[in-house]
């Protein structure tokens, strides 16, 4: 992809522009959570975590604690009581019960890492001495590490407010459901299991609250994705004037939905720093990411595919359990995840008939909250790997099976099975695209049985996925998100010297708003990108919004942006018309000015002069002042992205290590802001799922110990287990919403799951493995080869016995020869 | 993750540095490369009373050929391992590990000694140290004292130096024209820490194996020799058949572990491929001595 | 009883400065904080992310992993020092010009591992590439864009005939 450098020629939307952001980043000039400078007397805050998953809080004792030098003040619980209303994430939905959480832990600890005192300090180091010294007494009780031990008829019950620890539940089925699944020619079927993820963005979260006791204001600095939400939620749990309070999103390093929580700590910070009239900082270190920012996707999806002998699909049947550890997050809660798990299964493909239960089960585990994609991924990879199985069990390529079902022009718009609306889309025309893109029948033609190449197994894979993104107001009120608005704002705005500015109640962390955004305002208003300003995350200025999480961007952010524009440079044509003395509908915007036919125009900055009184022309009667313009935006529909992804593996037959040989993926997004911005969505997405599938994965002992507390154990994918790969772009822009965008935060991990399972399921084949849990480290894949029909019976086989059993082929031999003839 | 108070020393020798060690009677640590050392105090698993640093000690970073001997200092960086013409020309398989060692930033600031000493279990050069037979110098208040690399690792990050001795040096043997060198590693990643590595060295006389050295480590708590395969391939020609033989028999009486990671079948599962690896590898090097 | 603070003079991306430091302030909060040279983040303090990455005395090193004391006499340099008199560095142009930042968190680091890669290995292949930065972690880009900058990059530089300049 070539950076496109024109700056005001033509249509600004569109274009490869490299980012406004750059600069200051690439410099280390960044102004992130931990570079802002501190005020003076700033106090520093470490919490004393809890060291069991769950336990009764006994005592604590900080005598010792308190008296070391430069510890300033030590709360627990107990001290806080009353002062600070415990999060509850009461999301109005049939089967579900709200719970609620202490910021600091009263009488119960839920999990490993749960915070029962907060030591405040002159600086960290002495902080964290001082968390040492505070020693607390409890009562161990029964932990509950995943869902399987949670439901049993004699689990504790882990919320005192609730029934049992499903804190959500709910099911659905289509009428003719049974029947057609009973008469169904073949079914496929398979329990899915994916492992506790951690989200890793690679700045943890912090956050510095500066109170000002003159006008009892507080401004807090967090790194999060949605600033109005903490505000809004500092002002209802603390009990403070909502428009004394000022929340601000500095530069976040990433947050994939690990930032798109309201956290205990941003509570708890701002309401030290105004008891202690202090700047009070807290920044989570890495292992207290690992054990307290919101973890993901620990699911078992039991799934069956139902078909006609041809291959066409006729329904599915899910059994969805989702475990979201000690406490729903705020303001998403504990049915996101299983709530979207249903609503993904279907997929991109053409099925009439589906049946769900679902459940959201409490443990004694880090609370679990959104990240990036949420159960779609894994909704994809069941309902993608059973394509697959189906397909070769009725004789079918896996190809020819997605075409058999996929969605086609003439079935949109289409309503799936629990209602999901695709107005439009490019899902047929993504996969030949992408198919083409990978040679994929080249591939297959040429592929053994023996899937042997080069002494490695080789496999392709395919998945056909969609995203739902830019999701408005009405999708939160029918999932009963109360706490999420679900619109957003843009308050556009032309100053006196002509040049633009544009605050946007959204927040970026890497997806390129600041750019995006600009390059809106510049086409609109006919002005050079670089006298464009976009400014996201303050709540002091700028309109009132939901912020950047969910696919939303673009969609919405983006769509507000446009409209707000769009008013402004109608007020600019009104006011040049008055001028000019032409028709406004006439005029048009570029190169910084008005243009009405022939040689007569006016300069944009002569407009913004004249709107300011500030020039000898008068404005149109009946004109206001100023030159702004501020919309919400809120779609009606949340439009539909797809892709498809074609992954090609290969696998070492001794050692079960993974190598990404090749990845292409055709893509649609809607209307395209800027294909890099775009594309480093899509690269990025991409190999979180990479990562997700091959080596990612949070343990928990039988004790409910997290025993991944540090990179070193919880494996990343670096440089040198990714590719490079193909972006293919469609553009089907979205009727339904300004501008015609559709998001792609998301759709990189949804789709990369099941395109590699596949793949690695695919280079399996000889050995019949059901790809069916995460991540596939090489001691799994090993254990897939091993426990396959293939094997004899009855005896430990050894790698290379399975590399001699393999192939008696001429690479071994001539291995050999060649080491032979070295030697003589 | 902020370490915990420790005073700090700096001592410009080695005979120094003994001194203070031995004055705080086991609380203290010496601090080499730190890539090792330092995320331990990070993650305050462990608090010293006080460290001391060897980067300033002099004579601790030669690189010297002293007669049938490769002499490293214990502060010889991992990088060095890499670059450096002496130690690529006396002991190959030295060079051969260093891209097994980390990347870069470890290995620019990581030591030779630092990681033998810190002994940790799935560490590539404890395993090329015993498979090289390696000597491992100390230096305590009474003196130095040679400690052959077979007895130096006792366990997971425990060595068999006293609490007041310091690692000074290591002596490997020259390598000759007929030995053959490899190291292999299986990993969780590619190009990760070990999951299982293995070090190979061969000696040849007129064709056939006169002697073997193949250490695992990344099984158990130390580097092993997998002696049954050493014996199989003394005496005999180095063909498929023999190669075979090793890699079958490596799994003969070695116990493997597991953690809550990886379950110790899939070490055995992967070992006698790593070990046929290593042998082909090994094989397939030419007769001069290369890189 | 507070601990002893130990002298240390040294030179920070050219500029020669002395500072009293307490044995465990580690490298990166003295940048960060002591000399206020927030580009070099920290991601882990554990020694796996690279984001920390600097130069120490010519070779690049994780400044979570080092304490400000032992860098008493040493040469140390951040990614401040990439583009000091205004025009972004080819490297850090590159990097713009291909999309290789998001959120910029890990890009200080990365900038400083391909800077020492090019100065060792002026025309790099892409495995050298990859195998270069794998100390180095990204959740944003997928590496693909970071990758192809450094090629980018390279390319420039050996038509200009130098890593001078990177």
């Amino acid at each position: 992809m070539a950076a496109d450098h024109s700056r005001n020629e033509g249509d600004m939307i569109g274009r490869a522009l490299p980012r406004k952001e750059d600069d200051p980043l690439l410099r280390g000039l960044g102004s992130f959570i931990d570079d802002i400078q501190e005020p003076a007397g700033t106090l520093h805050a470490v919490f004393v975590m809890s060291t069991h998953a769950h336990a009764r809080i006994v005592e604590i004792d900080v005598s010792e604690a308190i008296r070391l030098e430069g510890v300033v003040a030590i709360y627990t619980g107990k001290e806080l009581a009353g002062r600070i209303k415990p999060i509850t994430s009461d999301i109005v939905q049939p089967g579900y019960q709200p719970v609620k959480r202490q910021v600091l832990a009263t009488d119960r600890v839920r999990f490993v890492g749960e915070a029962v005192a907060v030591v405040i300090a002159e600086n960290r180091y002495l902080a964290e001495d001082a968390a040492e010294l505070v020693r607390v007494d409890y009562e161990e009780l029964l932990p509950l590490i995943d869902v399987d031990q949670a439901v049993q008829a004699d689990a504790p019950k882990l919320h005192d407010e609730t029934t049992g620890n499903v804190l959500f539940q709910a099911s659905f089925r289509t009428p003719r459901f049974d029947e057609v699944f009973a008469s169904a020619d073949h079914v496929v079927r398979d329990s899915f299991q994916s492992h506790r993820l951690a989200v890793t963005a690679m700045e943890p979260r912090g956050c510095l609250a500066v109170y000002q006791r003159r006008n009892d204001n507080l401004t807090l600095w967090t790194s999060t994705q949605i600033p109005h939400i903490v505000r809004t939620a500092i002002s209802n749990l603390l009990d403070w004037d909502e428009t004394r309070l000022r929340v601000i999103a500095p530069d976040v390093g990433g947050a994939f939905g690990g930032k798109c929580s309201v956290y205990p700590e941003e509570l708890l910070v701002s309401f030290l720093a105004r008891e202690l009239n202090a700047p009070v900082k807290w920044i989570c270190d890495r292992r207290e990411d690992l054990m307290t920012t919101t973890q993901g996707r620990e699911y078992r999806f039991d799934v069956a595919l139902a078909f006609r002998k041809d291959g066409t699909l006729l329904g599915a049947l899910a059994k969805i359990d989702c475990n979201i550890g000690a406490y729903p997050s705020f303001p998403l809660g504990a049915s996101v995840e299983a709530g979207g798990a249903a609503i993904y299964l279907p997929g991109t493909y053409r099925m009439p008939e589906y049946a769900y239960e679902t459940r959201a089960i409490t443990t004694t585990t880090c609370p679990s909250g959104v990240y990036r994609g949420v159960a779609a991924p894994v909704a994809s990879l069941a309902t993608e790997t059973l394509m697959d199985r189906a397909a070769r069990e009725l004789g079918l390529d896996p190809a020819e099976i997605r075409r058999k079902n996929v969605l086609v022009a003439s079935d949109l718009p289409y309503t799936n099975a629990v209602g999901a609306r695709y107005l439009t889309g490019s899902f047929d025309t993504c996969l030949e695209r992408a198919l083409a893109a990978a040679n994929y029948a080249e591939v297959r033609r040429k592929q053994s049985g023996d899937r042997l190449r080069d002494g490695k197994l080789h496999g392709i894979g395919i998945a056909s996925v969609l995203e739902h993104t830019g999701q408005g107001t009405l999708r939160y009120r029918q999932r009963g998100i109360v706490y999420v608005p679900g619109f957003d704002g843009a308050q556009v705005k032309v100053e006196p010297n002509g040049r633009a500015i544009a605050w946007v109640s959204q927040c970026t962390q890497g997806q390129g708003h600041l750019t995006a955004f600009a390059q809106i305002v510049a086409q609109e208003l006919g002005i050079s990108i670089d006298e464009v300003t976009v400014i996201e995350g303050d709540t002091g200025f700028g309109p009132y919004g939901t912020g950047t999480f969910a696919s939303r961007g673009a969609v919405i952010a983006g769509g507000a942006t446009l409209r707000a524009s769009t008013r402004v440079a109608e007020k600019i044509r009104r006011i040049a018309a008055h001028i000019l003395k032409v028709n406004a509908s006439d005029l048009k915007l570029s190169n910084g000015r008005v243009y009405a036919s022939g040689e007569t125009s006016m300069s944009i900055r002569e407009v913004a002069a004249v709107a300011h009184s500030m020039d000898a022309r008068a404005l149109p009667d009946g004109e206001s002042f100023g030159l702004e313009a501020t919309d919400y935006y809120d779609p009606q529909v949340a439009p539909t992205s797809n892709a498809a992804h074609i992954a090609q593996v290969s696998i070492d037959p001794a050692t079960g290590l993974v190598t990404i040989e090749s990845y292409v993926v055709a893509h649609d997004c809607g209307r395209v802001i800027n294909p890099l911005i775009v594309e480093g969505q899509i690269h990025g997405g991409i190999v979180q799922g990479l990562s997700s599938v091959l080596s990612e994965a949070l343990r928990y002992d039988q004790n409910g110990q997290p025993i991944t507390v540090s990179l070193m154990d919880y494996l990343l994918s670096t440089s040198v287990d990714c590719p490079d790969m193909t972006v293919l772009h469609e553009e089907t822009w979205s009727p339904g919403t300004a501008g015609g965008f559709k998001g792609v935060g998301e759709g990189g991990v949804i789709g990369a799951l099941p395109a590699i399972a596949n793949a690695v399921a695919d280079a399996l084949v000889p050995f019949d493995a059901k790809i069916n849990r995460l991540p596939l480290l090489p001691h799994v894949i090993v254990e897939l080869m091993r426990s396959s029909s293939g094997l004899p019976g009855g005896h430990e086989s050894t790698a290379l016995g399975e590399r001699n059993r393999l192939h008696d082929s001429v690479a071994v031999r001539e291995e050999h020869a060649q080491s032979h003839e070295c030697i003589s | 993750m902020k370490p915990s108070r420790f005073e700090y020393f700096s001592p410009a020798t080695a005979a120094e540095a003994v001194e203070i060690l031995a004055n705080f009677e086991g609380t203290a640590r010496l601090l080499a490369g730190g890539q090792s050392l330092v995320p331990i105090l990070n993650f305050r698993v462990f608090a010293p009373a006080a460290l001391i640093d060897l980067n300033r000690c002099r004579g601790l970073d030669e690189i010297r050929k002293d007669g049938t001997l490769l002499v490293l200092g214990a502060m010889v960086r991992q990088s060095a391992a890499e670059t450096s013409e002496t130690i690529r020309a006396c002991c190959p398989l030295l060079t051969a590990t260093a891209p097994f060692l980390g990347p870069n930033a470890v290995r620019n600031r990581g030591t030779v000694g630092g990681s033998l000493a810190h002994a940790d279990r799935v560490a590539e050069l404890p395993a090329v140290a015993v498979a090289l037979g390696a000597t491992m110098v100390a230096e305590g208040p009474k003196g130095r004292r040679d400690i052959a690399a077979d007895d130096f690792f006792l366990g997971d990050l425990t060595n068999s130096l006293a609490v007041d001795e310091m690692l000074r040096e290591v002596r490997f043997p020259v390598s000759s024209p007929v030995q053959r060198f490899a190291f292999v590693e299986a990993t969780n990643r590619h190009h990760d820490l070990a999951l299982v590595g293995v070090a190979l060295k061969l000696t040849l006389r007129e064709n056939r194996c006169e002697q073997a050295a193949i250490v695992v480590v990344g099984i158990g708590p130390k580097p092993t020799h997998l002696s049954a395969s050493e014996r199989s391939l003394v005496g005999n020609r180095l063909d498929a058949d023999a190669v075979r033989n090793a890699s079958a028999l490596s799994i003969e009486g070695t116990e493997f572990e597991s953690d809550p990671h990886t379950p110790a079948s899939y070490r055995r599962h992967v070992l006698p491929a790593l070990v046929e690896r290593a042998l082909l590898q090994a094989m397939s090097q030419g007769l001069s001595i290369q890189r | 009883m507070a601990p002893t603070r130990h002298k240390i003079e040294l030179t920070v991306n050219g500029e020669r400065l002395q500072r009293h430091v307490e044995p465990r302030l580690l490298l990166s909060d003295f940048l960060r904080y002591e000399l206020r040279l927030t580009g070099t983040h920290v991601g882990c303090a554990h020694g796996v992310c690279g984001a920390c990455t600097v130069s120490i005395n010519g070779s690049t090193a994780r400044s979570c992993l080092t304490f400000a004391v032992q860098m008493d006499g040493a040469v140390i340099e951040t990614v401040e020092s990439l583009a000091p008199r205004g025009p972004l560095s080819a490297l850090q142009q590159a990097f713009h010009e291909h999309h290789a930042l998001q959120c910029g968190f890990c890009t200080p680091g990365f900038l400083m591992s391909a800077r020492e890669l090019l100065a060792r290995d002026p025309d790099p292949s892409e495995e050298s590439i990859r195998m270069a930065l794998r100390g180095n972690l990204c959740r944003c880009t997928g590496y693909v864009n970071i990758v192809r900058a450094v090629r980018a990059a390279a390319a420039k530089l050996k038509g200009e005939g130098g890593t001078h300049g990177s």
